[in-house]
């Protein structure tokens, strides 16, 4: 047994060596930012020892990016693009997103097209409501204006080379916030966080103070828009970004069948194909959006085979099965992100 | 039309007489006479008080009909009956008269309640189809007497519950099917005004006439004139009718002589223990015309002319996990409804009452039992009876198997 006061000494050094360890670092906190934005909810999570942005600041991010990608305002450069009869000057969101789409249209053969809105239009999900179902004559018509081969960039100057064409980049626009706000947070140092708009969701690092990995539910389609999500599958993404499309809560009916708000831009017709849900994984939340409608629109074959060709990403689909039961299936990497029952 | 002091004696003696003539119409063909379905429909209106009125004002606009002829017993409510009709209508201040027109293919009923039955057997002995306002019949031995005269006709005979032929209630009707609202346990449902629900009236002798809601000689009140419809409403949606009612009513505000309730509050049992609350209340106006259904899931709201969903705040999953990846929700404000979305795109929006109106057209030429039959009629008229009865009585009143026999 040690003498008295070697135990006391050593005890003694222990505690000084804890307390320095503590000093330089304040015990971190949660700070949670939640809000409404792009006509849904968001919510910002973030860990840090101090309370770096704040709410103000977040919404006027929303602020610039509505009034650069928002088709519901009028005034926005989107709008006064699609008004405009041959094209205007993007600022850098715009110039931004428009070049992704552009590049994800080609790696998609077309499936994801910006193009597509006068379709949307014509099927009722654009701004307004549409008063009536289009005939197949004014579906043909309007395929006239659709096609990002009809978009012109040269620097900053968006043109198009046939007046009608109009664009939408709400199948993307989101991910792209996501991926604003998330580099916002980095830039005052925040290096663990969650930002989450409309169900897409980026994070980076883990939970402090207990060093948590993040936890991220993939919904369950459920029957009706009312019911509340249940989840089907729980991933930990590490840093990185997730996103997913479904056609389940937004949709017209028409003699009894759902048209989903996902058009096909080579036939002009709503997308029926048998996928229900897409969640994409990719290291940013504008690459996860701006594939996970194509996937949607290329059915679980050609999923696939748009995944085979992007190692970056990892998808996880939800199905209809011809017997009309739901499946799920997924890319071979996306494994490694479930999180197994006994850990939830 | 107008009940003077005389007003039943004389309807009796009128039905004698039919049943006198009934051996002459026993030999007439089992239908009416047949409407081509280019033809117009030539229509007789019994009744044009502001409700016939109401109705004559709708069926001018259609193509379906051709108002031939008006009856009713007050000069004022005749003449503007006329004004709505074809140029060359006839004007009858006896139904009888009407009902012997032989070019007449169908008459609408627009009178009052204690009325319904004697002139819609009238009317089927001369061989017309019925479109009779609801509700159907005065009492309950009147109710199960028609199914059996109305069925053994072979006419056309609707009642005017309207909402059944409105694409709301139709949408309603679907999302329950799917389940949207989960588990439904209790309806509520509240037909409410903030008036003495009279009509002026210039000639005291004609106070029981033109106001026959605040008797009980004429009408069962409040549950008969106002809440009847959402009783049919409740049995259209659960496709039942109820098994007992528990009531309470009373003449607590507008203490000027009437004899029916100002106030009225009913709770009826329907099958697997659902419970529908039928309340009228003549003192309060706010949301006046109400129907709620309350489901686990969600709870839909029927106003007038649309509805809305609230869904329940649930605890899901999300308390496990640190955020959902979803196709987008859009925002909606809790407490505030979501308007349930009904009707086909471009759809003009039409006064329900031409759907109904449009389908009696349709059944009438293609020999078609209409939604709103002489059976769920009935249905609605017993349980606004037993309503009623319980009220009077404080008694529960139950539905005897007799009734739907």
């Amino acid at each position: 047994m040690k003498p008295r006061w070697q135990w006391v000494a050593s005890a003694l050094g222990t505690m000084c060596f804890i307390l320095s360890a503590l000093r330089p670092a304040v015990m971190p906190g949660t700070y949670r930012i939640t809000g409404q934005a792009q006509g849904t909810t968001y919510a910002i999570t973030y860990y840090a020892g101090q309370e770096s942005v704040t709410k103000p600041q977040i919404d006027s991010i929303f602020k610039s990016l509505d009034a650069s990608l928002s088709i519901y305002q009028p005034n926005s450069l989107i709008s006064r693009f699609n008004a405009s009869p041959e094209g205007i000057e993007m600022d850098e969101h715009l110039a931004y997103v428009v070049g992704k789409s552009m590049r994800i249209y080609r790696e998609t053969g077309g499936l994801s097209d910006i193009t597509v809105y006068p379709l949307v239009r014509a099927w009722g999900f654009g701004a307004k409501q549409a008063d009536a179902m289009p005939d197949s004559a004014s579906i043909n018509q309007l395929l006239e204006c659709v096609g990002s081969d009809k978009l012109q960039v040269s620097g900053r100057r968006l043109s198009k080379t046939n007046g009608c064409v109009q664009i939408d980049v709400n199948g993307i626009a989101q991910g792209y916030s996501v991926d604003v706000v998330a580099t916002f947070l980095e830039a005052f140092g925040i290096v663990n966080y969650m930002v989450e708009i409309g169900g897409e969701i980026r994070t980076k690092g883990r939970k402090l103070p207990g060093n948590e990995p993040m936890k991220i539910g993939i919904e369950t389609p459920s029957a009706t828009e009312f019911d509340a999500p249940s989840i089907r599958e729980v991933i930990s993404i590490g840093d990185g970004a997730v996103t997913t499309s479904g056609s389940y809560r937004k949709f017209r009916e028409s003699g009894g069948r759902r048209l989903s708000h996902i058009i096909d831009p080579k036939t002009g017709y709503p997308v029926q194909r048998e996928i229900i849900s897409a969640t994409v994984v990719a290291p940013e939340a504008i690459t996860a959006d701006g594939f996970d409608n194509a996937l949607l629109a290329a059915g679980v074959g050609g999923a696939f085979e748009i995944l085979r060709a992007h190692p970056e990403m990892e998808a996880y689909l939800i199905y209809r099965k011809a017997d009309g039961t739901v499946a799920d299936t997924a890319s071979a990497g996306f494994g490694r992100y479930l999180v197994m029952t006994a850990d939830r | 039309m107008t009940p003077s002091p005389t007003r039943r004696d004389f309807i009796a003696t009128g039905l004698a007489a039919i049943a006198g003539a009934g051996l002459s119409t026993a030999f007439t063909p089992a239908f009416g006479r047949p409407v081509r379905p280019a033809d117009k429909i030539r229509l007789g209106m019994i009744g044009t008080g502001s409700r016939g009125a109401g109705l004559a004002t709708l069926i001018r606009e259609m193509p379906d009909y051709e108002l031939v002829a008006c009856c009713d017993i007050i000069p004022e409510n005749l003449q503007k009956g006329l004004s709505l009709a074809a140029p060359n209508a006839k004007g009858y201040t006896d139904y009888r008269k009407l009902l012997d027109d032989q070019s007449i293919d169908a008459v609408v009923i627009a009178t009052p309640l204690y009325l319904h039955y004697p002139m819609a057997v009238a009317a089927l002995q001369a061989r017309k189809h019925i479109y009779l306002e609801k509700s159907m019949t005065y009492d309950i031995p009147q109710a199960i007497d028609l199914v059996k005269k109305v069925k053994a006709s072979g006419l056309v005979f609707q009642i005017g519950y309207q909402y059944r032929y409105y694409g709301l209630y139709h949408r309603v009707k679907e999302i329950m099917k799917e389940n949207w609202l989960g588990k439904i346990t209790h309806f509520e449902c509240q037909y409410n005004r903030n008036s003495n629900w009279r009509f002026p009236v210039k000639d005291p002798k004609m106070e029981r006439a033109i106001n026959w809601r605040m008797y009980r000689e004429y009408c069962g009140g409040p549950l008969s004139e106002l809440c009847a419809h959402e009783i049919d409403v409740v049995n259209y949606l659960t496709d039942s009718r109820p098994v007992k009612v528990v009531g309470l009513g009373g003449i607590n505000y507008w203490k000027d002589g009437r004899d029916t309730y100002d106030n009225i509050r009913t709770v009826y049992d329907y099958p697997n223990g659902v419970k529908a609350s039928v309340t009228s209340v003549l003192s309060n106006a706010y949301n006046g015309y109400s129907i709620r259904i309350l489901g686990d899931k969600a709870t839909v709201e029927i106003l007038r002319d649309k509805a809305l969903i609230y869904p329940e705040i649930t605890n899901n999953a999300k308390g496990t996990v640190d955020g959902v990846t979803g196709a987008t929700i859009a925002v909606t404000t809790q407490g505030k409804g979501v308007e349930v979305k009904f009707g086909k795109p471009g759809e003009a929006e039409l006064e329900p009452t031409v759907f109904a109106l449009k389908d009696f057209a349709e059944c009438v030429r293609n020999k078609k039992e209409p939604i709103s039959n002489v059976e769920t009629g009935r249905d609605g008229s017993i349980a606004i009876h037993m309503g009623n009865a319980a009220a009077d009585t404080e008694k529960v009143q139950y539905w005897k198997p007799e009734y739907s026999a």
